[in-house]
């Protein structure tokens, strides 16, 4: 069986220096999978490299066996990644109805229909549908990156930090619905520092440390692994 | 010259200039660049009106009326705003905005030049809408042309809005304008839509130029003041902001028109000593910036200030 989603050997330089050094990792459909590491270990590099927004210096990305190299960002997108970045990045301008409309590739109904099926999933949005984005609180926001990332209909979720700056509930919640997500048979890559959650929430994790994968292997089994603590309390 | 002609020719006006500052604010939320050469397409939408007007002339021997042209010239003006952005805009992208501020005005020169070249530097008027004169309306004589303008600019002003904030491709053009990163991400093909922004922004700038050059006459050199009237607009409105942007339009054209046409509304004003003065066109221009510089001062944001705010 192809991995849905799978890095040969990927490689990415800012310049002189190596962000990220011979990657490989593979997520399957249906499945959740955690990356960690602390900040500064390549995680966002990775998922900016597998979208596209960072060219890579080496290696492969592919998705159902399909190689990503050489093709633009909207076109790995509309090919079946979705994106859902650190900081969020709502378009703030727009309603939270209209960011979520825009990064739909369906026609008018189909559309309405993804919107009401992100509203059910994510309740406090559909009270804010008019609201401008920039106006709601950090966790709507990121309940609104995640639902537009949704909108896409990806078969690979890149989910980069999205307990970030959140109270602790609130963080516990949306990590709640990556298990959902991949139970409806995406495929989750999900970067974290918020450990034991991520852990908690998917069935395999990768640790990177300076751009190279130290550590991998079932999430329960790594909860215990003395790579983690020096993944990120080490050098 | 009464009071419903005075406010008839400002809200004429001011729905024109709200045409170009529209497109400027497009293409600079989008490109986060100034297009410099803006003016200069209002300018060449007044010359393209003159250069299709000649071309048909043959087939109606009456005069070509302007509302046939102006599809037309929309047309055309959406080619040159393609044009504009594959030769001063897509090349430089990666630059700091500055270079697109070059390339912008080296390009404006080369359009005010190449119509000098083709038409000659004499101001040359385009034709009427529909047809010059005056129409008696409940007892007030009001220009045609004046409420042909009004007419055409709010139909062009609102079908704008209907497309940014209704349509698919609005959501993709705004999106893009906020965050062209991101909207790649989401499968948006961010390229074509800064392409079409151009060709859209080009194409109101070109009808712009078609409305105002039948009364105000164009000339190769209009450019510059299209340029600064149309930045000031939006200064004075928010950068930015596309409401602010019409409202800083409005505010131009009643410096204009009508801060110089009031002596003839109120005699009494006329009668003030040094009225010919005040009321002239250059102290109407000495207010205007000064109020400009006023608002720079108190509101660096404008009157409408920033469309958008961030949360930390």
């Amino acid at each position: 069986m192809t991995a849905r989603l799978r890095l040969d050997a990927l490689s990415v330089c800012y310049g002189a220096i190596t962000a990220l050094d011979g990657v490989s990792l593979e997520v399957g459909a249906g499945e959740a999978v955690a990356l960690l590491g602390a900040n500064g270990a390549g995680k966002s590099t990775l998922l900016n490299a597998v979208i596209g927004l960072v060219p890579s210096a080496a290696g492969v990305v592919s998705l159902d066996g399909v190689a990503l190299t050489g093709r633009a960002v909207h076109r790995r997108a509309a090919l079946g990644l979705g994106y859902c970045p650190e900081g969020r990045r709502v378009f703030p301008g727009m309603t939270v109805y209209d960011n979520l409309a825009v990064a739909s590739p369906r026609a008018k109904r189909a559309r309405e229909e993804a919107i009401a099926r992100q509203f059910a999933l994510f309740p406090a949005l559909a009270d804010k549908a008019y609201d401008r984005a920039w106006q709601l609180s950090g966790g709507q926001q990121q309940m609104l990156a995640i639902a537009r990332a949704l909108m896409t209909e990806p078969r690979v979720l890149l989910l980069d930090e999205p307990s970030l700056g959140l109270a602790p509930l609130l963080a516990q919640e949306m990590l709640a619905h990556v298990r959902a997500i991949a139970a409806s048979g995406t495929a989750v890559l999900l970067a974290e520092q918020n450990v034991a959650t991520a852990l908690a929430v998917t069935q395999r994790a990768y640790v990177l440390q300076v751009g190279r994968v130290v550590e991998s292997g079932p999430s329960a089994a790594l909860r215990t692994s003395p790579a983690i603590q020096a993944a990120f309390l080490g050098a | 010259m009464s009071l419903i002609q005075l406010l008839i020719n400002t809200v004429a006006l001011g729905a024109a200039y709200a045409l170009v500052a529209l497109g400027f604010v497009w293409v600079l939320n989008a490109t986060a660049a100034v297009n410099f050469s803006h003016g200069d397409l209002v300018m060449a939408g007044g010359f393209a009106t003159l250069a299709l007007a000649g071309w048909l002339a043959p087939l109606m021997p009456g005069g070509v009326p302007g509302l046939v042209l102006l599809p037309l010239v929309v047309i055309a003006m959406a080619g040159v705003g393609l044009l504009v952005s594959l030769l001063a805009y897509f090349p430089l992208k990666d630059r700091p905005p500055v270079a697109v501020f070059i390339s912008t005005i080296a390009l404006g020169i080369v359009l005010a030049n190449g119509a000098t070249a083709l038409f000659g530097a004499e101001p040359r008027a385009t034709p009427p809408l529909l047809q010059s004169g005056f129409l008696e309306l409940g007892g007030v004589i009001v220009g045609r042309q004046a409420l042909a303008v009004i007419v055409v600019a709010a139909l062009l002003i609102a079908g704008q809005h209907v497309l940014f904030a209704h349509t698919q491709l609005g959501r993709k053009l705004r999106a893009t304008a906020q965050d062209r990163a991101m909207a790649a991400a989401l499968g948006i093909p961010v390229t074509l839509m800064i392409a079409l922004t151009f060709a859209l922004a080009t194409a109101l700038a070109g009808a712009a130029g078609l409305l105002l050059s039948h009364s105000f006459f164009v000339t190769p050199s209009d450019g510059l003041n299209y340029m600064i009237k149309a930045y000031i607009a939006v200064t004075i409105g928010g950068w930015g902001s596309l409401l602010g942007a019409v409202a800083g339009a409005f505010l131009i054209a009643s410096f204009d028109v009508f801060l110089p046409g009031l002596p003839a509304l109120v005699p009494a004003l006329g009668a003030l000593p040094g009225a010919d003065w005040l009321f002239s066109q250059t102290v109407a221009s000495i207010v205007l910036y000064v109020l400009l510089l006023a608002i720079l001062v108190l509101r660096p944001h404008g009157l409408f200030g920033e469309a958008v705010q961030r949360r930390a």
